[in-house]
């Protein structure tokens, strides 16, 4: 941490930031560059942010904001466990048993190039109500990538380890719990990290589309009733969320993985 | 030839697809709720048949195309320097990297209002958004290849006397340039998705149609078999485009094969 304070990375940070507000500020406040026009200077935005009676109706201080964020991180955490406890176990399954590979990947190979946020209208109609379509499509986004580097994660396993586990006598079921999952979980965190970025980026398309509430409808509505200040507070809660879910997943990898020191 | 037809890997796939069209033609027979607005496969085939002869079709492959190669050349063309920029200079990374890491977390889709403020028309809209996506995830993977270089390499080239510019040109970019095409390609599958739902979410009724607001618009006209055609198209080209950086890659990295 005090090396942290005396090298010049904390100085270079705040003078980054400092210089993105200050173009930000000259573009839309000073020059007013007609393309920003539109755009709020950064000092309006976080008034609007930070006012307990906010001009829109949504600051820090009212409820309505905490009552989106939480929507949205409840789909997108109840989407990305669905696509944990459905996707992980499939892809070992894949990269395990050669058999049910071959009956089962190239089924999953078909209905993986077609883009999450595409299911959207598709996932309307046949889903009942709000809730579940925006939390399949979401889903959708975090369960192929789930899969596709469990069943890397597997097929990277140095093949010598299962000869060696043959070896020594291990039935198939030793193999499984004690060279293939612990193998395969350092890809397998990779992909949940991947995972939680695709499943916050299908959450909007999916809450813009089919939402009802979430910060993704947020922003639409903000939008729709050009209140330009909410629709950046939104973007920039959404940034903040989706970068809190990367580091949890990195971090719990890190902690169930203590035997790679890194 | 003949072991690809007749290996087990290849009827056992097809076998797996086989059971999935016959479950899902039999949820239809049996009328299962879910399934009450999704066609039969048969009758699905036959109007996708239909469909990708119809040239209302093309068209709206081809402007989603245009859409999609527009934003990701920009967005290659602005990235990679940018990366290699964050990955050599330690000044420069020390100062933008924390401003490009608040906004990278930020969904694409998200962009989506803000750019129609910005930009007059909804095509350069949908291209700004579609440059985002990919521009994005181009640095960061350009970045990743840069760090990842052995140090010793540089080590070597300027213990032999080399300057930074030569260490640039003969170590540095040749040894990024796998992760560069790597960035490439995901970025460019990434561009398929973010043209249909930023077409979704923009230009529904307005300026030309993709494949994104043809799919809206069957949607809101109750035209399944169209939605899922697009969803199919749409799969494919984001593959194709994939796979033809892919092969550029393979072809502007070719010592990196191994035979």
């Amino acid at each position: 941490m005090a090396r942290w304070v005396l090298s010049p990375r904390p100085y270079q940070l705040l003078l980054g930031f400092a210089i993105f507000l200050a173009a930000w500020h000259l573009a839309t406040a000073v020059l007013k560059v007609p393309v920003f026009q539109k755009i709020p200077p950064p000092a309006v935005v976080l008034r609007e942010w930070f006012n307990p009676e906010p001009f829109f109706g949504v600051s820090v201080y009212t409820s309505l904001y905490y009552s989106h964020i939480a929507y949205s991180v409840y789909r997108a955490y109840t989407a990305f466990a669905l696509a944990v406890l459905l996707g992980v176990p499939l892809g070992i399954l894949i990269g395990w048993n050669r058999t049910f590979k071959e009956y089962a990947f190239p089924l999953v190979e078909i209905f993986r190039p077609i883009p999450p946020l595409s299911w959207v209208p598709l996932a309307i109609l046949m889903l009942p109500g709000t809730e579940p379509p925006v939390i399949f499509v979401t889903f959708i986004a975090a369960f192929f990538a789930t899969v596709l580097n469990t069943l890397l994660g597997v097929q990277s396993i140095d093949r010598g380890y299962f000869r060696a586990a043959q070896c020594l006598g291990f039935s198939r079921k030793d193999t499984l719990f004690h060279v293939v999952i612990p193998g395969a979980m350092p890809h397998v965190f990779i992909g949940l990290q991947i995972a939680m970025g695709l499943s916050w980026v299908a959450l909007v398309a999916g809450e813009m589309i089919a939402g009802k509430r979430g910060l993704g409808y947020m922003i639409y509505d903000a939008y729709s009733m050009v209140q330009i200040p909410t629709i950046i507070m939104g973007m920039l809660t959404l940034g903040f969320l989706g970068f809190f879910s990367s580091a949890l997943v990195r971090y719990l990898g890190r902690r169930l993985m203590a035997w790679r020191s890194y | 030839m003949f072991r690809v037809v007749f290996s087990t890997a290849l009827w056992r796939g097809a076998g797996g697809i086989a059971v999935f069209v016959a479950l899902w033609e039999a949820a239809s027979l049996l009328k299962l709720p879910f399934l009450r607005f999704v066609p039969a496969p048969h009758i699905l085939f036959a109007s996708v048949v239909e469909t990708i002869q119809t040239q209302a079709y093309w068209s709206a492959v081809l402007i989603s195309a245009r859409r999609v190669v527009i934003g990701y050349v920009i967005g290659v063309a602005l990235g990679v320097p940018i990366g290699l920029a964050f990955g050599v200079s330690r000044v420069f990374k020390g100062l933008f990297f924390p401003v490009f890491e608040t906004l990278r977390p930020i969904p694409p889709l998200a962009w989506v209002p803000l750019s129609i403020l910005l930009w007059p028309t909804m095509e350069q809209t949908v291209i700004s958004v579609i440059f985002l996506g990919s521009y994005f995830t181009v640095v960061i993977n350009v970045l990743g290849g840069v760090e990842t270089i052995d140090i010793r390499y540089v080590r070597a080239a300027l213990s032999m006397g080399a300057t930074r510019w030569q260490v640039f040109w003969k170590v540095v970019l040749p040894a990024t340039s796998p992760s560069i095409f790597t960035g490439m390609a995901i970025a460019m599958g990434l561009t398929w998705e973010i043209v249909v739902a930023a077409e979704m979410v923009s230009s529904i009724g307005s300026g030309q149609t993709g494949l994104g607001a043809m799919m809206w618009q069957a949607y809101v006209g109750g035209v399944i078999p169209l939605i899922i055609t697009a969803m199919v198209s749409i799969g494919l080209a984001g593959l194709l485009f994939s796979a033809l950086i892919w092969q550029i890659g393979a072809f502007a990295t070719r010592w990196r094969r191994v035979m």
